[in-house]
């Protein structure tokens, strides 16, 4: 697994992956997650486990702006097949004592609603629960929010 | 069209004659409701209403028993009068809710208490139905006695997954109730992941989730090799 690092004098004693450094500028998170952003797949779906040689992608956000937030519904591109899911967490920091994750975090779910996954390991953010849309069942699933 | 006016009336008459009886009705009243076209508007509201207040008279409930079995036997002795809504709604809490559901012939009926700490809801109620059709009844009914019994509280309660056909859900705040179909449910097999907590035999399968190939650690020095949310 490669690891991308800015600065050389970062002490990398506490990972245990081979890590190449290079030197060039990583930009943050500009907006949440668009067309064509890599999206990481945190339910335990076979889809979503399953490895593959491209990452899944976001080819449409169903909002009136392009942007998802999170709560937002998504069309991925998961091995050569269309699934919809639901952003969960984005990199692109949120209104105040709203929680930052540090990977674009997306819950498949079928045309329905139905989430495809069984369980959800990572934090779920609880924001959720206030939102207006169908969220009761992907926060069933869930092991802990935030 | 004198004989059809006479005919419902009379259908109507028994339908009284049964609700002072104090037997609760079930298909019966949905039947004759559905077929018959209702033009009275006091009907749709006094119905649940009156459907739910033989059922305060049954095994005591903690905290609606005094004012639900006083207002009870008053309410159906004047089953001919408008609804007595104004002093005697039943809260809408766990108890009434598990009551609502046995009344409608839901089958498996799971509740699992939350502790606080998980910070979701105090109860999580699961609930198979037979059909379909069955679970869209018994989440409608639901929701319209919630809608009836509720005036100040939490606004926004919806019914989710209506276009679903195995998986309903209402969240009303501090209690969640899940329709499921009984294959829905062995698939998801909520009642473990809540109770069980960290020892969930489906979270332990899950394989330790490794990160994909592209992924960009953010650049801080306490960052470690495994995801952490920052609050």
């Amino acid at each position: 697994m490669a690891l991308l690092n800015r600065r050389i004098g970062l002490s990398l004693t506490h990972l245990n992956s081979a890590v190449i450094q290079r030197q060039f500028s990583i930009t943050g998170a500009c907006q949440a997650i668009q067309k064509l952003t890599r999206v990481r797949v945190v339910d335990n779906s076979t889809l979503g486990n399953t490895p593959y040689h491209r990452p899944p992608k976001c080819i449409h956000v169903y909002n009136k702006t392009g942007v998802g937030k999170v709560g937002d519904k998504i069309l991925l591109a998961i091995k050569g097949e269309k699934k919809k899911a639901l952003i969960v967490g984005h990199k692109m920091p949120g209104p105040t004592m709203t929680p930052k994750f540090d990977s674009n975090n997306v819950v498949l779910i079928e045309d329905n609603g139905n989430p495809i996954g069984t369980r959800i390991r990572t934090p779920i953010p609880y924001t959720l629960r206030r939102r207006e849309g169908e969220f009761s069942k992907v926060l069933a699933i869930a092991r802990n929010f935030v | 069209m004198a004989e059809r006016r006479a005919g419902r009336g009379g259908a109507r008459a028994g339908m009284w004659r049964a609700l002072a009886a104090a037997r609760p009705l079930l298909r019966p009243l949905g039947a004759v409701a559905g077929g018959a076209p209702r033009a009275e508007p006091p009907l749709p509201r006094v119905l649940p209403l009156l459907r739910v207040l033989p059922l305060l008279r049954a095994p005591p409930r903690r905290g609606c028993a005094a004012t639900g079995g006083g207002g009870g036997p008053g309410a159906l002795g004047a089953a001919e009068r408008c609804q007595p809504a104004d002093t005697v709604l039943p809260e809408f809490n766990i108890d009434l809710v598990v009551a609502l559901l046995r009344q409608e012939n839901a089958k498996d009926i799971c509740v699992i208490q939350l502790s606080p700490e998980l910070k979701y809801c105090d109860y999580f109620i699961i609930v198979s139905g037979f059909s379909t059709r069955h679970l869209h009844a018994m989440a409608n009914y639901m929701l319209k006695m919630y809608k009836h019994l509720k005036e100040e509280g939490c606004p926004h309660t919806q019914i989710e997954g209506k276009q679903t056909d195995d998986w309903l859900c209402i969240d009303f705040g501090s209690i969640v109730v899940h329709f499921m179909l009984p294959e829905t449910r062995e698939v998801y097999e909520l009642e473990k992941l809540w109770t069980l907590g960290p020892y969930d035999d489906q979270l332990a399968q899950m394989t330790p989730q490794s990160l994909p190939k592209d992924f960009i650690l953010g650049l801080t020095p306490n960052s470690s090799d495994h995801l952490e949310t920052r609050t």
